[in-house]
């Protein structure tokens, strides 16, 4: 492989490749790995590479299939403390009613103009970086990468009871994050 | 008869099952007459679908970037593989 390739696909590439692993892994460091090791692997792979595909989809392919190989490794580590996690709950109250304080407030959001700016998108983009590790890789696997929940069970290794639950927290831990920072200020 | 009453979060839970088609006939008609007298659930609802929206275009809205100095790392390393 010539020398000027592996500037040319770093500086074509890196930046996209990042952006795409970061929002899924909520972690710079590991974001910035996860990029590198793509690299790596489609240098070894080059001559394999039979431009069937754009050499963009490509190492986006081996991003993925990286992505995927994180979040079944993570997955164990992070559902071993799983039935802890059930008391902190707080959204609701003992009657799983809302708790009062965790009321959902009206947004006044049906003029959607103020949703598409890009101060928004980094409010969102915050929020979901405090979600727990493992909500968001539930979250990120359904809503970015639109697999059903059969899918992410099979790769999580985890029961559709327990996904239901993630993902409901992490959608109520969402909607509260933004309604702070965004909605109601 | 069965019962027809769920609670909040179970609703707001079946919101999230709704969208996969994942409620059987009865669930359905629980979270239809949940969200008929329940205005949170309701407020809830409509505020899940902004979430669900807005974070399918996400990814078009992430600014970050690599440095300089990391770009130039990862070319070493591919250089030196």
């Amino acid at each position: 492989m010539p020398k000027a390739d592996a500037n040319k696909w770093v500086n074509d590439y890196s930046d996209m490749l990042y952006r795409f692993a970061l929002p899924r892994v909520n972690d710079a460091e590991l974001a910035k790995d996860l990029v590198q090791e793509t690299f790596l692997a489609a240098w070894r792979n080059a001559e394999n590479f039979k431009g069937e595909i754009s050499e963009k989809n490509w190492l986006f392919t081996i991003l993925k299939n990286k992505i995927i190989d994180h979040y079944r490794k993570a997955s164990t580590r992070l559902t071993e403390n799983f039935s802890d996690r059930a008391t902190e709950d707080n959204f609701f109250d003992e009657e799983n009613h809302w708790e009062k304080n965790a009321y959902p407030k009206d947004w006044k959001a049906d003029d959607t103009k103020n949703i598409e700016t890009k101060e928004f998108y980094e409010v969102l983009e915050k929020c979901k970086a405090k979600l727990k590790e493992i909500q968001n890789t539930v979250f990120s696997m359904k809503y970015f990468d639109g697999f059903e929940s059969e899918e992410i069970c099979k790769e999580l290794g985890i029961t559709p009871s327990n996904y239901w639950v993630l993902l409901h927290r992490a959608k109520l831990q969402l909607r509260s994050c933004l309604e702070k920072n965004w909605f109601i200020k | 008869m069965a019962k027809l009453s769920i609670s909040c979060k179970e609703a707001t839970k079946f919101i999230s099952q709704k969208e996969e088609s994942k409620l059987s006939f009865k669930q359905r008609v629980q979270l239809l007459a949940h969200l008929g007298i329940c205005g949170l659930c309701k407020m809830f609802a409509k505020q899940n679908k902004i979430i669900v929206n807005a974070s399918k275009h996400l990814h078009e809205h992430i600014t970050e970037t690599l440095s300089e100095t990391d770009k130039r790392s990862m070319i070493e390393k591919l250089e030196n593989s």
